[in-house]
């Protein structure tokens, strides 16, 4: 045991002190990462701010009086009357307007006699809030135009309204939380643990190799086997400890930085439990292990960095495939998923987050990815003691 | 005392190895019944061109590989069946001298001295003595990936012998080494010897082992050629350099001595 510390603490010490691993595993997701989904979510309400603020500028083709004065009373739309459509038509193409509303010829007749004409609008679907704000406000016309219409006839308005709708919205905040951020945490999760894995797996295993200071070590009255779990518990600290500064980072991002989540911020502690973030820990060390050991067995088997990076970068993009199946809204954890490794995590996280997992699932998880941790090592146990693997 | 029995080690081939060292044998023999002995108080020399198998002997008496047949004892250690405890007597020194670049000589030293499990009084002690004798202590703190090829090669020397080994082991310990470099090593493989301690070391270069050795063996294509005092070694050259018997012994016949 003391030999397995002494190993840690030097390979500690040795992978805290390189700027790439700093980099990769610690600041990168640390910081990185939190800023760059801030970043894009402060980014992505600005713009949808700006669509809904922004003057909208219209055309209008035969309109009624009542459609002219309600979008001209919007201090938000400018009014252009045209005499055709085609002349509309060449400056909404060309973004000189917005959109164009196109009546019938015989629309004041129409709506003399109360029957319907047809309304076209003409618009560039890539301005996502132009369409919707203009059938705001037609809805609007319309009101008024049956309003008028009802009163000639004396019908009181609410005879078309059998029912008030009041909306009442019963999702928890964790819930809200599992929904929001259920889906981005498996490939967080994933691939930061396995990135924070990988360098320090490079380094302390073909590292030594190609230096050859791998013989230096194997020359000392330890054991492979310690030497090879100092090792490896290196790499799945790193890799733990790179997943959990994500998470930190990205919670306290969301909390007390994003506009967009404003609902579900308040405090973190308030909407995941202590429960839910030792069950998450709980799945993380094995999974850890798991990459550590299977970095390990990999990486082993090459002679120099190069290799090694050229090797194991394609996993990154394995690692991924489990977390994006786990997107689908069909996937559900059941007695199926819970003993596939990695997958049963990523479709897991929603449900720990939301606080509706199974005990019994959890369970099941979490034997499956220490199973799969166990096998790993001893995969790398059995490569690491291959001399033909370990001397160059 | 390093006892080295009938030791053989063969690496299988694969299709791809077997055509390109054009033969049909499933397997290549890299040492092919090699014996000799080390005394302590002596130095003893393996002296082989490149690819003899030289590398692959230290490392098999150092426990890094495995024999295929054979056994070595090193202090009275089987290398197959203890070889914890032959790695405790041993320091072993390879050609190369990268250590660990983002840690200090003095942090260097310091974990190989704990791997051996060494008192810390005694570890003190030792440190103080080498780093010392070395002139280690101007640059003990500096990374030891900043420090030039004579200070690492000084760090290894002082990594390799922290816990005072019986048996002392050198792969090519001056090859790729500057004149000043390499003749510290000199000093401390003389060192090694007056300290009553097993050395051996291996070399192509024969000025060096001239210099240096009281045995010698030497060995090409895995095979032992001669295996004797240097002296007896020095009488067989009669008027011709000791590189031009070297030749002949590398490139004939097995000598009887």
């Amino acid at each position: 045991m003391k030999i397995i510390v002494t190993v840690i603490k030097k390979e500690l010490k040795d992978t805290l002190r390189d700027r790439r691993t700093l980099f990769t595993a610690l600041l990168l997701p640390a910081i990185v990462f939190p800023l760059m989904f801030m970043g894009m979510t402060k980014i992505e309400t600005q713009r949808t701010e700006d669509e809904l603020n922004k003057e909208l500028k219209i055309g209008l083709v035969n309109a009624p009086e009542i459609a002219v004065t309600q979008f001209g009373s919007d201090q938000k739309i400018k009014v252009t009357r045209l005499e055709d459509q085609q002349t509309g038509n060449k400056l909404v193409k060309a973004d000189s307007l917005d959109a164009m509303l196109v009546f019938p010829a015989d629309i004041a007749q129409k709506m003399e006699t109360a029957k319907p004409g047809e309304l076209t609008i003409y618009h560039k679907s890539i301005d996502a809030a132009t369409y919707p704000r203009l059938l705001e406000k037609i809805g609007l016309i319309e009101s008024a135009v049956v309003q008028g219409r009802m009163q000639k006839m004396d019908i009181k308005t609410e005879v078309l309204t059998p029912f008030s709708v009041k909306e009442v919205d019963v999702v928890s905040a964790n819930e809200e939380m599992g929904a929001t951020i259920g889906a981005i945490f498996p490939i967080i999760f994933i691939i930061f643990c396995f990135i924070g894995c990988m360098y320090p797996a490079i380094d302390l295993i073909t590292g030594e190799k190609e230096k050859r200071t791998i013989e230096t070590l194997l020359t000392v009255p330890s054991s492979r086997f310690e030497i090879l779990i100092g090792k490896m518990t290196t790499i799945a600290l790193i890799g733990f400890l790179s997943a959990m500064l994500t998470i930190i980072g990205m919670f306290i991002g969301v909390t007390y930085f994003s506009d967009s989540t404003q609902k579900i911020a308040g405090s973190f502690t308030e909407i995941i439990s202590i429960k839910a973030i030792l069950l998450l820990f709980g799945m993380l060390i094995p999974l850890s292990i798991f990459f550590a050991g299977l970095l390990t067995a990999v990486v082993v088997r090459t002679k120099s960095f190069k290799e090694s990076q050229s090797v194991v970068t394609p996993m990154t993009f394995i690692m991924v495939v489990p977390a994006i199946l786990a997107l689908s809204p069909e996937v559900k954890l059941n007695w199926q998923v819970v003993w596939i490794p990695v997958y049963n995590m990523a479709v897991a996280i929603e449900e720990i987050i939301n606080g509706t997992i199974s005990m019994g699932h959890y369970a099941a998880i979490i034997l499956t990815l220490c199973t799969a941790a166990f096998v790993s090592a001893y995969i790398s146990f059995k490569q690491f003691s291959n001399e033909n693997m370990i001397v160059n | 005392m390093i006892e080295v029995q009938n030791i053989s080690k063969e690496y299988p081939l694969t299709t791809a190895q077997q055509k390109k060292l054009n033969t049909t044998d499933p397997s290549f023999s890299a040492i092919d019944n090699v014996s000799f002995n080390c005394t302590p108080g002596r130095v003893f020399s393996l002296l082989g061109p490149n690819g003899a198998g030289k590398t692959t002997l230290l490392r098999i008496i150092s426990t890094i590989l495995k024999p295929s047949s054979g056994d070595v004892k090193v202090c009275g250690y089987s290398v197959k069946d203890q070889s914890e405890m032959v790695r405790g007597k041993i320091g072993f020194l390879t050609g190369s001298t990268d250590l660990y670049a983002r840690l200090t000589p003095e942090e260097i030293v310091k974990y190989f001295a704990d791997l051996h499990k060494m008192d810390p009084a005694l570890f003190r002690e030792r440190k103080e003595m080498l780093f010392t004798q070395l002139n280690i202590n101007e640059f003990a703190g500096k990374r030891y990936g900043q420090l030039s090829v004579g200070m690492k090669q000084k760090v290894s020397i002082a990594r390799s012998l922290i816990h005072d080994p019986d048996v002392i082991i050198f792969d090519e310990p001056t090859s790729g080494l500057d004149v000043i470099t390499a003749d510290n090593i000199i000093k401390l493989i003389r060192q090694c010897k007056q300290d009553n301690k097993t050395v051996i070391f291996s070399s192509h270069i024969m000025s060096e082992v001239d210099l240096l050795c009281d045995d010698l063996a030497i060995i090409a294509n895995g095979k032992l050629l001669f295996n004797d005092t240097i002296d007896q070694f020095r009488s067989l050259s009669e008027n011709q350099s000791l590189t031009q018997t070297f030749i002949d012994v590398v490139g004939g016949e097995t000598v009887e001595i």
